[in-house]
């Protein structure tokens, strides 16, 4: 009885549907546990869900590549959900028009700088070429920094982890800023969200307003862009 | 069924990007570059059907969910951070806030700038 229940995990895990099951399970446990907290800011509802999916692969010693694989069947909405941040981008696209000109002046410069500052950074601390490769698309959304650090020659794992804790990072600096400087213009916070935070700031930038969220996407899709063309030629300097 | 129709749309617009991207060999995500594409093709067309804007509000809802399994991947992987872990987390946790500082700063300063200048004219 009991070894059957053991195999159990072994005999669902090879059809998708459990690794869906867990990360749907976590994704609600996450914001419940969120909001009982009383929304702190600190402690965004993904981090909570992604230790807690973490915990239970674990504990039911189910296999990572295999976890990956069936949850390839939600990753890959990541695609279509990109391109559907263009329709906010549309329906803001009067507020955009208006910036235009401080967008375009602070894009290349601030996107520049988030990936200059880390890798200085990481390389006066003596971190070796492939981590510094792997830094320095962190404040790139996920389906284009795998390709940037690819090119560059670094780790895949080691840079999605620094992408998470940069979202994370970010969102929390920008909440903090917000009050210090201050700024309360919530086109800027969402700008700065995106460019810094990726999808983790724009998901956070949506909470704040439809506005911010427009932002934060544009923020987003430029620095992509713009560090997707730039970073490899300048790291080979 | 409507939002299904969306669906369509955002899945079509993706795999343009990606052919765009491969036949092109542009270093950009095809997702990025569908979303460029659905922005421009929008702003001709002037106006967003129901479907579309359906299916998209439910996708970016979720877009926390599908990120998950990637996030994940840092807790399995972690041994790797070992022996440098202070160079990654400093260069992370002070990159970040000089970036984000820096961002802030710029736009603000720039905003003001033409908002200043526009009520100077």
């Amino acid at each position: 009885m009991t070894e059957r229940l053991w195999s159990l995990v072994e005999v669902l895990s090879a059809s998708p549907t459990l690794a869906i099951g867990l990360t749907l399970g976590a994704f609600f446990a996450g914001n419940w546990v969120f909001a009982r907290m009383g929304r702190p800011l600190w402690l965004p509802p993904v981090v909570l869900a992604a230790v807690m999916l973490s915990a239970t692969i674990a504990i039911l010693s189910l296999d990572y590549a295999r976890y990956q694989d069936g949850a390839r069947w939600l990753t890959v909405l990541l695609g279509p959900a990109t391109v559907a941040l263009g329709i906010p981008l549309y329906q803001q696209m009067h507020h955009i028009r208006a910036l235009w000109r401080p967008i375009l002046c602070t894009l290349p410069v601030a996107a520049t700088l988030a990936a200059v500052y880390a890798v200085v950074i990481a390389w006066a601390l003596g971190a070796t070429p492939e981590v510094l490769a792997s830094l320095a698309p962190k404040s790139v959304t996920a389906p284009i920094a795998i390709g940037i650090t690819e090119q560059l020659g670094g780790s895949v794992p080691l840079m999605m982890g620094g992408l998470l804790i940069t979202g994370v990072v970010a969102t929390l600096f920008v909440d903090l800023l917000a009050g210090l400087l201050p700024v309360d213009d919530e086109r800027i916070l969402g700008f700065a969200l995106g460019l810094n935070g990726h999808a983790v700031g724009t998901a956070r930038a949506f909470e704040i307003s439809h506005t911010a969220g427009a932002f934060a996407s544009l923020g987003m899709g430029l620095t992509g862009v713009f560090t997707a063309l730039i970073l490899p030629l300048v790291f080979h300097l | 069924m409507p939002m299904l129709r969306g669906f369509l749309i955002l899945v079509l617009f993706f795999l343009f990007g990606e052919a765009l991207r491969l036949v092109f060999l542009i270093p950009v995500s095809g997702g990025v570059l569908g979303m460029i594409g659905m922005t421009l093709t929008l702003m001709v067309k002037g106006s967003v059907s129901d479907s579309l804007a359906a299916a998209s509000q439910g996708l970016i809802s979720v877009l926390v969910l599908l990120i998950m399994p990637g996030v994940v991947g840092v807790f399995f992987t972690a041994d790797q951070f070992s022996g440098q872990w202070l160079a990654v987390a400093v260069a992370l946790l002070v990159g970040t806030f000089l970036s984000v500082l820096t961002t802030l700063l710029l736009m603000k300063f720039l905003v003001q700038g033409r908002n200043r200048s526009q009520a100077n004219d």
